[in-house]
């Protein structure tokens, strides 16, 4: 009794393969995402329930279901340790699809099946939204929808059928969704914060900075923040994109506060010359800072503040792409003034670390005389001697300052920020390390400016009597080219070399290029379609002061406009073919007996009243209807229509 | 199953019987709406009704809880997506209410039956449209007609079943056509009132007495009542018949005891008469009179039926057990 009641019969063949066809697709943009015991878990599911409904087999029993949802979840737990999130939520989807899989008899278990593909395809949304990420969801989507009219249609629907109704309905649905996703009112604020994905590792500035620990710095080309600006690029050497801002040393690593606001900080910032205005749209970083160039005067992102050393941070991690403006100063000085109290902690150094570094610099100050001209002796001992700056320095050990200075000379910004800050502090100058990126590269085609992750940079500040703090980049004086051209030429001709490309290298630039403009240009109007972008779009629209009353009234009579539209157009699809000629004779016929069909009659009730109250024979009414309704319902129209022309044409 | 009744209703069988109060009087309010119809109809827009399905219901809690999860993350993506739910949500709504808006249904009969029996009222059903029509169903009280589809221009005739418990003119009252394509998520249905009946036989008898004995054709010679000339088929053995008429070889091969019957050159006939039977109940009268009518006409006999009211020669043939039958069927005089 109960091997029949998980016994298959092969009547799911026409449907199951779309709904796993609509499984697979949905589960594949999670794959990079999952441990692979989880695709393999899902596929073995798929491919052995597909056997099972082939072959005609029984479906796993419950116990073995039981154990094996059992497995899977602690196997999820154990992989995850939560339950919350997109990834372990996406895990939990695509195993509860596997097991459900195992357990479908019948054609509406499938609905199940197809709306957990439908939530998979959402959570994929959730991660990732590039560029082809909408044309892939279409195509999801098409795949989703004929697995459900595989399920739910008639009988005798084809597959091909089933494929273009679904494109036909997804094509009557697009223009409701876009007119609904224009108009629908977005709001700023998330009604509660969960996070995206704590799985994933995080691209972007580490908040310590230990040079000599890591031995190679990853040359990332994922974009970090994308930049328009309202007039002309500034100059390489101007493009210092202000991060956070370390201040204490132990020795080893640099590390600085919390970010945290200081309501004096912008007071401390006097400008000059022409602002700089800009928008940033910058990647999740999961981090709280907030870049912008040297110095930001006024932003217009939410919740985000300057702190004491002129850094800006929002409150809340950046979890998703967002769009700020800001207006800043290229020419600026800050805080001329310092106290006592401030000049010791900047210049504060660790007892007996580095004792060469500062041996060298207590004697190099003693011979410059003066403090910028120590600042200029050390610059040119970086430029002049033997430094090299590579991306992969060897490690340093205890003491890396020395180590340093001394023995590699070899090194990235963080070496050279980090020896250069060691030695303004021997001598008891002011000094922080800024980390932020430097550079960019200019995409013609989209005129903005791409920073990538391999254009993160390290710098120092100095604070000189006079003059306040004061930005020194070492890494200048021995790599200016790495200042002047920024970094991303350089590891693009690394890249090419690698790949061994040297003619050809150019185009595929000009194809990464082109692909950066879309990307842009979608990051801007489509994924940056927010309460602000929404409202100046609502603007030009010829919308006065939009609300969300006015955009939701809107969007319901365009829906209703729409559905209007539809509905026409589906009565044109279902309306009937033009009267036959068979018909028309008929018409003839009924003309010929002077009597009226009452509505609802049909044609052989017509000829029992035709016989009796017509001119006309019997035997022509017998005939006539006869070969009607053959020519009409019956199987052999042809040759009935035949019947019926003659019998008409022969009527007195 | 406590014996002390709860002071409170239950609230299942309240909302049952709240639906099904709701349920009579929304087709009460759509039989006046529509009145009485044709025997053939096509469907106007006006007439065919909408619902969510479970499904549906389903779908959009799922639509509202995306739109819910996107506004939360702001992501234009899953707003895409959302918003492509909601418009097939729509888009599938109307085009379930147009998979029945212009249908032609008219009634194509159906056959008697003998009480107790299934009558299979038959219903055409024409898409005379460009585009096929799918997942079309008929259904009534308690039952319903297989799914089929129409082609464009095709016909199909639907059989809609309905159990018979007694004999007389069976009216099927209402019935509905409906339809979940395309998606499930909606289930559009229209409520037909033709005037439409089919006959129901009487059922016959299972232990019925014997027919009476059969009457002198043309008589110079007292014959029995089967004549010996020429085999005619077999009946059931009634206590009486002859042994040399059992049928001895049937009986080896399948046990039962059949007569072999005879027609005779010179046929012989019977009367049927209600009167004669020994039993106060009409409708066990008529019970077995149809058990006779059946038996005789599976025979070739020929029977004459005698009813208060009515009177039909001696013959045979489907015209005459039908007469027969539906005289009995629609049989209303006679005395308790």
């Amino acid at each position: 009794m109960r091997a029949k009641a998980r016994g298959t019969d092969g009547s799911l063949l026409a449907s199951l393969p779309w709904t796993l066809a609509a499984l697979v697709i949905s589960v594949a943009p999670h794959v990079p995402f999952l441990p692979v015991w989880i695709t393999a878990a899902f596929l073995g599911c798929a491919a052995w329930r597909y056997v099972i409904e082939k072959r005609r087999r029984t479906l796993p029993s419950s116990w073995l279901r039981a154990a094996l949802a059992l497995g899977c979840f602690l196997g999820v737990f154990g992989t995850y340790s939560s339950i919350s999130g997109v990834g372990p939520g996406s895990a939990l989807l695509i195993i509860m699809a596997a097991l459900k899989l195992l357990e479908t008899r019948k054609r509406r278990d499938q609905f199940v099946l197809l709306f957990l593909s439908i939530f998979l395809v959402m959570s994929s949304l959730l991660r990732e939204q590039y560029l082809w990420s909408l044309p892939y969801m279409g195509v999801s989507m098409l795949v989703i929808m004929t697995a459900w009219l595989r399920m739910s249609a008639g009988e005798s629907q084809s597959a091909r059928q089933s494929f273009a109704t679904g494109g036909r309905l997804l094509l009557y649905a697009a223009p409701l969704a876009i007119v609904m996703w224009v108009f629908f009112p977005r709001i700023a604020t998330p009604f509660w914060a969960v996070p995206i994905d704590t799985s994933q590792a995080t691209s972007g500035l580490s908040d310590t900075m230990s040079p000599g620990d890591i031995s190679s710095l990853s040359m990332s080309n994922e974009v970090a923040f994308r930049v328009s600006f309202d007039g002309a690029i500034p100059e390489p050497r101007d493009r210092y994109w202000r991060g956070l801002v370390l201040t204490r040393f132990n020795g080893r690593s640099w590390t600085g506060r919390d970010p945290g606001i200081d309501p004096n900080a912008r007071d401390q910032i006097e400008v000059f010359g022409e602002p700089v205005n800009y928008e940033v749209t910058l990647e999740p970083t999961r981090q709280q800072w907030v870049f912008a160039l040297d110095v930001p005067m006024q932003w217009s992102l939410s919740q985000t503040f300057m702190g004491p050393h002129q850094q800006l941070a929002r409150s809340i991690p950046i979890e998703q792409r967002i769009a700020y403006t800001v207006t800043s100063y290229t020419d600026y000085r800050i805080s001329p003034e310092l106290s006592g109290m401030r000049r010791n902690w900047y210049s504060s150094l660790p007892e007996n670390s580095n004792p060469r570094t500062a041996e060298l610099a207590r004697q190099m100050r003693a011979e410059a005389g003066s403090d910028r001209a120590f600042v200029e002796a050390v610059l040119q001992k970086l430029n002049r001697e033997e430094f090299y700056y590579t991306l992969e320095p060897p490690p340093l050990g205890s003491n890396p300052v020395d180590r340093f200075l001394f023995e590699t000379r070899r090194g990235f910004c963080e070496h050279y920020a980090s020896a250069f800050s060691v030695m303004m502090r021997s001598v008891g100058i002011p000094t922080r390390i800024v980390l932020g990126y430097q550079g960019g590269e200019v995409n013609p085609l989209g005129g903005h400016l791409i920073v990538r992750q391999s254009d993160a940079h390290a710098w120092t500040e100095i604070w000189i009597d006079g003059l306040g703090w004061y930005r020194v980049d070492p890494t200048a004086a021995v790599a200016p080219e790495r200042i002047d051209i920024g970094n991303s030429d350089a590891a693009f001709e690394t890249f090419g070399e690698a790949w061994g490309l040297t003619a050809p290298s150019r185009l595929l630039h000009q194809v990464r290029l082109t692909w950066d403009a879309l990307d842009a240009k979608w990051n801007e109007w489509i994924l940056g379609y927010g309460p602000d972008a929404q409202k100046s779009f609502m603007e030009r629209l010829g919308m006065e002061d939009p609300t969300w009353r006015k955009m939701m009234l809107t969007l319901v009579m365009l829906v209703v406009g729409l559905v209007m539209l539809i509905s026409v157009l589906l009565m044109l699809r279902y309306r009937p073919p033009p009267r036959d000629e068979a018909a028309v004779l008929y018409g003839h016929f009924v003309k010929k007996t002077g009597l009226q069909p009452k509505t609802g009659e049909t044609a052989s009730v017509f000829a029992l009243r035709a016989r009796d109250a017509s001119p006309l024979p019997a035997r022509t009414v017998d005939t006539i209807t006869d070969a009607y309704l053959d020519a009409r319902y019956g199987q052999n129209d042809e040759a009935a229509f035949e019947r019926l022309k003659n019998a008409i044409g022969a009527m007195p | 199953m406590s014996s002390i009744p709860s002071p409170f209703p239950d609230p299942r069988g309240l909302i049952t019987s709240l639906r099904e109060h709701a349920g009579k009087r929304v087709q009460t309010w759509a039989r006046k709406r529509q009145g009485r119809d044709p025997v053939t109809i096509r469907l106007k827009p006006g007439r065919v009704y909408i619902l969510p399905t479970g499904v549906g219901m389903v779908f959009g809690l799922m639509a509202f809880a995306m739109l819910l999860g996107s506004m939360n993350y702001n992501n234009n993506l899953s707003f895409v997506l959302t918003f492509i739910l909601i418009g097939i949500g729509f888009v599938s709504m109307h085009q379930c209410q147009r998979n029945l808006v212009g249908l032609e249904l008219s009634f194509a009969g159906a056959d008697p039956v003998f009480a107790g029996q299934a009558i299979r009222f038959r219903v055409a059903v024409s898409n005379q449209s460009k585009s096929a029509r799918y997942g079309i169903r008929l259904y009534g009280t308690n039952t319903s007609s297989d799914i089929h589809d129409l082609a464009p221009g095709e016909s199909k005739i639907f059989i809609l079943p309905v159990a018979t418990v007694t004999r007389g003119r069976i009216a099927l009252d209402r019935f509905g056509v409906r339809t979940l394509f395309p998606f499930e998520l909606f289930r559009s249905w229209a409520w037909l009132h033709m005037d439409i009946s089919g006959l129901v036989f009487p059922a016959p008898a299972d232990d019925a007495p014997q027919p009476p004995p059969t009457m002198v054709a043309h008589g110079h010679r007292q014959h029995d009542a089967r004549g010996e000339e020429d085999f005619a088929g077999l009946r059931k053995y009634n206590v009486g018949d002859s042994p040399r008429h059992v049928a001895w070889k049937a009986y080896a091969r399948s046990g039962q005891l059949l007569s072999k019957q005879f027609a005779g050159a010179d046929t012989s006939s019977q009367w049927f008469d209600f009167d004669a039977i020994a039993s106060h109940d009409v409708e066990e009268r008529l019970s077995i009179l149809t058990r006779w009518i059946v038996d005789a006409d599976r025979t070739l006999e020929d029977y004459g039926l005698r009813v208060p009211g009515a009177e039909f020669e001696p013959t045979h043939g489907e015209a005459h057990r039908r007469k027969c039958l539906e005289t009995l069927a629609l049989f209303k005089g006679g005395q308790t």
